[in-house]
């Protein structure tokens, strides 16, 4: 349902920011998230609390132990969600939950245990939304909203959803991927009570269908909606209209949904204010920066078990992705080579230490090669062709337009897959190259993203939510607009107790000299961090 | 005194919707302003950053010790400076309030921030640069060879003794008869016969300055300045120079001053003058003489300026006040500094700014190169200068994760050190954290720690109470935009005593005997105790000429009267005359991948919001 290639933002699009709160106890909530008056969350006793779950080990081995289990749910989904291995379609399913609710459409309502254990282990890396739950859960300042979701449907979005019904909401959801859905959890959260309309392998017949169960609903009607790629919105708006006249706001996630808001701002046809999550800076760092600077390494050994010491690695696009990679490159005693089209970008590269060449200087002796451009057609079948033998080859970019794989596809070359995503392409001379998840997003394919990545993301949803139903009539016009940053620092502050992290925090004589508000925002809109 | 300066400053600020001032980013303390001094200076004198700082250093006390070494002779300078308190140049309260200030300015009401339009006609190609400036005779090793500009541009200071004063003239420079070797004496210098000097101190600055020749090289075909009347007010240094030639070879007059009474190198001067251009500037001069020879230069008989390329504001304002006439015929004003563009902007609200203004401080790669790159060496050489210390595994806290703490972090790292950093917001803090570094509030490490650097643009952030539980023999220091951030005043006490051990070293010694290392101060180590490196310059000075040629060729109504941003594919360009130095090669799209991304192939090739 995703288009393949995102479209960027149009250069000098204007990303308006919302309005800053300018009062700092807007929501008492964010009051303090370091300091600790009497509702503060204690950091001690959450640890204590989650490290009384069966699984406890250190953080380390926690942390890869969810990692190996949610790769696991997946790739042994077969045990427990094929097991009961019936071919009937869910929507033919009668299931009711223990609460005698049938008010849901999900693979298999028996498998909510399971599913509630992953939701569970999810817990541990979220402490930010678990936390937003704890201080949040008295004010309820989400009580009165209808939310309609539609998003992945894992673990992780389970615990979004059940703090946002923490926080007063009521939520209908349907599933943003054919395939991405979780059955058990999908499962576990039916069971809670959560109007769940997912499992995986939908037709697209079933897709629609599911967003549809989720919208068109007598006796209740949404007014807000949480959408991740612009399905859901777009099936409103093309659907139910008159929805729109209860709704308070959308929160769109993902690159192209933003892209489709803003072009039904551009013309004139968003009749809602919108806010867009995808830029804001925490979300962006992590998603991009942070992720991929662990992902490159996690990706390429699962795949090659390649050794980067002293390995030369060509590096296509110097943003926040090719940022990560190089780092975590060069961190491993690897020769790291740049490619760019920004002086800016290629000036940092500079700086940063690496030689920015242009990629047919270089392609012949390079032992990787990996794309994180944006663009089209970065790697060309010459480019391959002048590749030596057993270059690894692979894309860190959105799509899967950066490397030429269809030029490979000739009858000269002969492809042998060797393992799950790993396929040796083969010229008649006997040269090998190996190609990785066939030239789609390594990190997606052969790595996985990290719980606390996704935290950063669910709990920018969940403030984003708050802030849109929160606002006053007027605050935000129908319009596209940026999380405030004072909201975008609050993320990040929630995410600060996961590094025994203690913020300092200004005196007010220091807050006047500054002239800043001691609860921030601490920068201006400008600021690029 | 201090306090009460700030507080005014601070005042200042609510009425401005400060929403611009980085806490934790000591941003530009390199304004070239600043910098420029800072660079050229030595140790001793790398006080001028601070000199100029009129109010405060009156009413300090004076330096228990007696400054030592060579440098002790440029002591009396800082003696002096209170003389020079009315001018506004330096001063650090002035300085952070220019920077908060100045901020705020780019941000429109609407939160905004306006950029110049982004077309650019002229477009300027770049491939075959490198090879023209390795030809340079003096070519050698690039790191040899910057570490010898450093050193000679450090000598020509330290020596200036030798060519500057053995002239040794007490004449003033404005009672002298003066001609260049073409009969002109359309110039005021100190003493004209030192620009061979200047002349060798200027080719020097070329050799890091290549962007600027490869800009002189491109265009001087088509000279996109002829007509352009240029009046000047900068730091005279061997850079500017550079800037200046390049202004006339693409076409421009010029006629300049100095915007800061100590920082101009009178040989610098002298070459200048010798080649032809009216320069009217000398080290030491009064404040009499600043605003004469700003006078000299704007009010020709047959000659009137077209454009203003100004640091600090003061000739804008001159203009303003004296021939508000002129700005008929001006086409705009570059302003480099922080206090000048925030100048600009309370002129803009005021609506009185009656002609376009370029603000170029805040351009991307400027900034980049002021605030990260920069210290992220100048931290290193600071230290390694005054107090010869390792630092592998040695512990230390940086407070403020801006760009400048993030320059210091990552090279105290990379020597191994063990660094703690601080933060008061959560992003920052939380990329601090990402990178490996662990999150403190300063009393939970100040007992441990060996080093304390400040950068943070904040004041009192290291107190009384944390230099008394500091361990014998740290060294306390700051990165940051002014000396506010180390309470310094709460040491002058009768129980401590202070000893100079160096320039720019003094031991503050407990009743107990423990020690405690501070640096210059307390006020900026990077200019302080290291250098400004040419190539900083050199992007500096490349933003000016670049916005100089924007700015006068912009057709009518591109630009209205009002302040704006260098022009995004004007800042990639800055950037991409720099990628030859490091003889790196820039990917072009193809037209098919440029009109897959929907951009232009020549750029811009970011949205105006793209943080780098």
């Amino acid at each position: 349902s995703m288009p393949d290639a995102m479209p960027l933002p149009g250069v000098g699009e204007e990303l308006k920011q919302a309005k800053e709160i300018e009062d700092a106890e807007k929501y008492s909530f964010m009051a303090t998230v370091t300091k600790a008056p009497k509702k503060q969350i204690q950091f001690a006793d959450d640890m204590q609390e989650f490290t009384k779950f069966p699984t406890k080990t250190g953080r380390r081995s926690l942390s890869r132990s969810i990692s190996q289990s949610s790769t696991d749910s997946y790739s042994s989904a077969a045990s427990y969600t094929d097991s009961s291995d019936d071919e009937v379609s869910p929507r033919e399913k009668q299931q009711t939950n223990s609460k005698g609710s049938s008010n849901f459409c999900v693979k298999n309502i028996k498998q909510a245990e399971f599913g509630r254990r992953e939701i569970e282990i999810a817990e541990q890396d979220m402490s930010a939304l678990i936390s937003l739950r704890k201080r949040a859960q008295g004010e309820k300042p989400l009580a009165g909203a209808k939310i309609v979701g539609c998003t992945h449907i894992t673990a992780q979005t389970a615990v979004l959803i059940e703090t946002l019904c923490a926080l007063g909401a009521q939520c209908r959801w349907s599933a943003c991927n054919i395939y991405s859905t979780q059955n058990e959890v999908a499962a576990a959260l039916a069971e809670a009570g959560v109007a769940v309309f997912a499992w995986k392998g939908e037709s697209e017949d079933d897709f629609w269908w599911c967003i549809d169960r989720c919208v068109n609903m007598d006796g209740w009607q949404a007014n807000m909606i949480l959408d991740d790629g612009g399905d859901l919105t777009h099936w409103v708006y093309k659907k139910y209209p008159n929805v729109f006249k209860k709704i308070r706001g959308i929160v769109e996630e993902s690159v192209t949904g933003v892209h489709r808001l803003y072009q039904l701002s551009k013309a004139g046809k968003l009749c809602v204010p919108a806010m867009n999550v995808n830029d804001s800076v925490t979300k962006q760092k992590f998603d991009n920066l942070y992720c991929c600077r662990e992902s490159i390494l996690d990706g390429l050994k699962r795949t090659t078990d390649v050794m980067f010491g002293g390995k030369q690695v060509v590096v296509c696009g110097y943003g926040e992705v090719g940022k990560g990679c190089c780092a975590a490159l060069k961190a491993l005693g690897a020769i790291v080579y740049i490619t760019e089209i920004d002086p800016i970008c290629a000036l940092q590269a500079c700086m940063d230490g690496f030689r920015v060449v242009k990629l047919n200087e270089v392609i012949r002796q390079v032992d990787v090669v990996i794309t994180c451009t944006g663009n089209k057609n970065v790697v060309t079948r010459e480019h391959l062709d002048r590749m030596k033998n057993s270059c690894i080859v692979c894309n860190m970019g959105h799509s899967n337009t950066e490397i030429d794989v269809t030029s490979l596809r000739t009858p000269e070359l002969t492809w042998e897959r060797v393992r799950s995503q790993v396929d040796h392409v083969i010229w008649p001379d006997g040269k090998r190259v190996v190609l990785l998840a066939e030239g789609r997003l390594l990190n997606l394919s052969c790595s996985t993203v990290p719980t606390f990545v996704l935290s950063i993301t669910a709990t920018t949803q969940a403030l984003a939510l708050i802030e849109l139903y929160n606002a006053p009539e007027g605050r935000y016009k129908q319009d596209v607009y940026l999380l405030p940053k004072k909201m975008d620092e609050y993320v990040a502050s929630l995410h600060l107790p996961s590094f025994d992290a203690h913020l300092t925090e200004l005196t007010d004589d220091q807050a006047k000299y500054l002239g800043l508000n001691k609860n921030g925002p601490f920068k201006p809109n400008y600021y690029r961090y």
